[in-house]
């Protein structure tokens, strides 16, 4: 390994590369509790050149190269799969390279987080639509091509950061550059168009968790910010999950353009109050879940009619609004205005000391999500006793359900789903049995939400190989993302472990 | 393999870092957040993830799970930490009246980073070099400060000034920077206290307050040190003792009764909290005014994000004749720290000049023709950065000491 430092070394200088042991530690996690792995060597390169030259090297000796941007994978995409290899942090590539207010699209490079990027175009009164996923003020524009990523506001408008793309720069795995769309034609001199010149290649690298190439340069579509917005929270009646998906097959059948629609579920609102985490729901005499929306407007006539026709539906589903300030209960105030966090939702994150998710993030049809999350909890009683294991240690029982469910485009929400559970390391003392229990019971909650048929889309470490194990993908499907990874990336070198091409690791 | 015995009583904390990575990357404008680790971004292409807390956390899950060793390869990196808590901050970015995050009840970053060091200290590994030095010369009989110099030294300035009493109310902690660093600034101080017509006391026996070990994890003597220093203001009769030190402040007012298990017989102020009873009741005689500049003010961490005092100074500001004031753009607990702390500008000064050089710019980005603060470090962080800024970035702002300023208009 030492001479493959050596090489790696003369790519970037010194500084930029590592193979100190603390180093390679403070890499070896992502946002999840029980996925660890150890990279050999951590690299920074600044550019596409020298990714090109490492994936060369890397090629060359045969070592597997794991891309992390933000490193806030909830899977452990963003380190390697089992122990070694090199960690290439993309977060040194972290600039805005062009902003064509004409066209209103903005090159980047790929390491930049979401945050920076709309921090910049705010100054013009811009910004990215989706604004990536719900970690993007940290996440990485690149890892968020990566994932199809939402979360981050904006989705029920604009759909995934995909949706947005324009053009990519990517570095493939055997080290070749390319640039997808226009910029296909090398006698284009700026990014204006995803398709045409051919299939739509970039689409082969949104989604692709990493597999088929770097991301190191993105264009993205940008917007207007429009001057008006309105926040709206509501408290579901009864049978609340069914409510909230009729809610928003209706406000997606009447065209009504909502910029954010988020419903949280019952055990979010109860054990949130419980814990003293809502000072301005403790005086719900129920504690329902709610539903809220954000919408943007040009004008306060159009602002006023689309809140006008949003609260006809709402009132025709028997909700109940809870103020319009944000200590009256409004939290899509709080959430938008204040910039609220993703964290504390989270299957209710930090909820108890150690307590963490292991969740998911998954797509379904709108009218899904109610029989999916009534089989969490019918999931939940059926593994009661293995959640019992780790509450004779901890005391306190794992959580299961599902975070906020979130409208996107079309009519499709995003669910985040799992059970929330404490780290194996609990009160000075390692307990063998909780990561055990741990893995067990997301490996089974995640197999039990896909035979709902729902599709995932941060997939990491941990989904991509779980829906290989349980046979999800058609064998057709699958031997088609095999074959062109086998053409892009012949020695398996990038992210090697996903998706278990050839049960490699 | 060591005990980690400190480490361990920080699990909860440890163990609750889900590893978002705000504290490096978190970029949100309505709240006022741009980035957050000054270590890592003065790091720039060498800001490895261990240069900021998430990188950190995952090293402590990796000491707790035995999988690896405390070493004085990882002080090095340890010790390249202000301790100035932005990143304990943005953690709980979410908490406010409304939303109260939970982990906010047991994840403070500096109590983790400290507890650490504390392990490193009694594994052997540190303290490191310069570290050792600064507390050998504190705990020396003849010194009895950090900077090695006789302990006479340090209260040679108060010959100047008969009407310091030996007893009294109010009495001065005079600490060490100020004295042997920075005693134009007590003698400023002297001139508001004599314009004012207020009296004050001081000891010739007070020692070190232990800031200096207490950031660097050696907590052997510090006992001895409190016992001593609180003893001598009992003796005095003090009913409130104050300091012009940020890290003395903290460290009388926060760790000291922490430290102890008991509250102590006396009141402990900042120098602000004295400056703004005065202002508030026009104590200060001041010259008249001609003309007006704009001030912007620096949060040291000691005053603001470890002990919350943000207002005071600012309120003292605004009654100052002939001045200005204009907020940074990161101020109050998302304030950009100077870079000192934690020991960084004794052992890694190159790293504290760096980050002293993106605050002072901050400064000059919001028009101001003086930046000023209330914290020896700070000046004297900033003072050194100064000097080696180009002087069109020179002659566009001038550093300045809240008392210096107020006594520059007496």
């Amino acid at each position: 390994m030492s001479e493959v430092y050596q090489k790696l070394e003369k790519i970037v200088e010194g500084k930029h590369i590592s193979k100190d042991l603390y180093v390679r530690h403070a890499y070896s996690r992502n946002v999840d509790l029980v996925l660890q792995g150890v990279p050999d060597i951590v690299i920074r390169p600044k550019d596409a050149q020298e990714v090109s030259e490492i994936m060369k090297i890397a090629n060359e000796e045969n070592i597997p190269v794991t891309p992390r941007g933000g490193g806030d994978c909830e899977f452990g995409g963003s380190k390697p799969i089992g122990n070694g290899g090199i960690v290439l942090d993309t977060k040194r590539m972290n600039k805005v390279i062009n902003l064509d207010q004409d066209n209103l699209i903005v090159t980047v490079e790929a390491g930049i987080s979401w945050g920076k990027l709309n921090d910049f175009l705010c100054n013009f009164g811009l910004y990215t639509g989706c604004m990536g996923p719900g970690s993007g003020m940290t996440a990485a524009v690149g890892g968020g091509i990566s994932h199809h990523s939402v979360g981050g506001g904006g989705c029920a408008k604009y759909g995934a950061c995909t949706n947005q793309l324009v053009s990519l720069e990517v570095v493939l795995p055997t080290g070749d550059i390319i640039n997808t769309g226009s910029q296909a034609n090398k006698y284009s001199k700026y990014p204006f168009n995803r398709f045409g010149n051919g299939p739509d290649l970039a689409g082969l690298f949104c989604g692709d968790n990493g597999i088929f190439g770097v991301k190191t340069q993105v264009s993205l579509q940008v917007f207007p910010k429009p001057p008006y917005a309105a926040y709206k929270t509501f408290q579901l009646p009864r049978k609340e999950r069914e409510v909230s998906a009729k809610i928003m097959t209706e406000i997606r059948q009447k065209g009504i353009e909502v910029y954010d629609l988020m419903f949280l579920m019952d055990l979010i609102v109860r054990l949130g109050c419980q814990e003293g985490m809502f000072p301005f729901w403790e005086n719900l005499k129920k504690k329902r879940g709610v539903i809220f929306y954000t919408i943007e407007a040009n004008s306060e006539v159009e602002l006023d009619e689309k809140v006008k026709q949003l609260d006809e539906i709402m009132v025709n589903n028997k909700t109940e609004e809870l103020g319009q300030e944000i200590q009256d209960g409004n939290i899509a105030k709080w959430h938008y205005a204040e910039q609220g966090h993703w964290q504390f939702y989270h299957n209710l994150w930090g909820i108890y000391p150690s307590m963490q998710p292991l969740t998911a993030e998954c797509f379904s049809p709108i009218g899904l999500y109610p029989n999916v999350l009534n089989d969490i909890d019918q999931w939940d009683m059926e593994h009661n006793e293995d959640m019992q294991k780790i509450f004779n240690i901890t005391k306190i029982r794992p959580i299961a359900g599902s975070g906020p469910v979130l409208l996107i485009d079309g009519n499709n929400v995003e669910i985040t789903c799992g059970f929330t559970s404490f780290w194996n390391y609990y009160n000075g003392e390692v307990h063998d049995i909780i990561e055990e229990t741990n893995l067990m019971l997301w490996k089974s909650l995640l197999e039990r939400v896909t035979k709902h048929g729902c599709q995932w889309y941060m997939m990491g470490d941990y989904m991509s190989r779980l829906m290989v194990d349980i046979g999800a993908y058609s064998e057709e499907y699958y031997n088609l993302m095999k074959s062109i990874k086998q053409v892009l990336d012949p020695k398996m070198i990038l992210s090697r472990g996903k998706f278990n091409f050839w049960g490699e690791k | 393999m060591s005990e980690l015995k400190h480490l361990k009583s920080q699990w909860e904390a440890v163990m609750s870092c889900m590893g978002c990575g705000d504290c490096g990357y978190a970029i949100r404008p309505a709240v006022d957040r741009y980035l957050t680790c000054p270590v890592k971004e003065a790091k720039g292409g060498e800001g490895f993830e261990i240069y900021f807390s998430r990188g950190r956390m995952n090293v402590l899950k990796s000491l707790l799970l035995g999988q690896i060793p405390l070493s004085k390869e990882l002080a090095d990196f340890v010790y390249q930490c202000s301790e100035c808590g932005n990143c304990t901050e943005v953690c709980h970015m979410s908490q406010n009246e409304y939303i109260v995050l939970n982990t906010s009840k047991w994840i403070d970053h500096v109590k983790v980073w400290e507890a650490l060091r504390q392990d490193l200290i009694e594994a052997g590994f540190a303290p490191l070099d310069k570290h050792g030095k600064l507390i050998d010369y504190m705990n020396d009989v003849s010194m009895r400060n950090p900077y090695g110099e006789e302990e006479a030294n340090k209260f040679a300035w108060i010959s100047e000034f008969p009407e310091i009493k030996e007893e009294g109310d109010l009495i001065l902690f005079g600490g060490c920077t100020m004295p042997l660093r920075q005693v134009d600034t007590l003698k400023s101080m002297m001139k508001i206290f004599k314009a004012a017509g207020r009296e004050i006391a001081m000891s010739k026996n007070e020692w070190c307050c232990g800031s200096i070990a207490l950031r660097i994890g050696d907590q052997n003597s510090l006992i001895d040190i409190i016992k001593h220093n609180v003893e001598i203001f009992k003796e005095m009769g003090a009913q409130t003792i104050f300091t012009a030190c940020a890290g003395c402040y903290r460290t009388w007012k926060k760790d000291y009764p922490e430290l102890l298990g008991e509250e102590l017989p006396f009141k402990v102020k900042h120098i602000t909290e004295i400056l703004t009873e005065m202002l508030n009741n026009n104590e200060i005689p001041f010259k008249p005014v001609e003309g007006s500049e704009t001030v912007t003010w620096h949060d040291p961490c000691h005053l603001g994000r470890h002990m919350n005092l943000y207002e005071i100074p600012r309120d003292a500001i605004l009654k100052i004749p002939g001045l200005k004031f204009k907020e940074m753009k990161r101020n109050r607990n998302n304030s950009w720290c100077c870079g000192a702390g934690g020991g960084v500008k004794s052992e890694f000064p190159d790293l504290a000049l760096d980050i002293s050089t993106e605050r002072i710019k901050e400064a000059i980005d919001t028009g101001a023709q003086i930046l000023t603060t209330s914290c020896p470090f700070c000046i004297g962080n900033f003072s050194d950065a100064y000097k080696e800024m180009e002087p069109k970035d020179q002659e566009k702002i001038n550093i300045i000491d809240i008392i210096d300023l107020i006594a520059g208009k007496i």
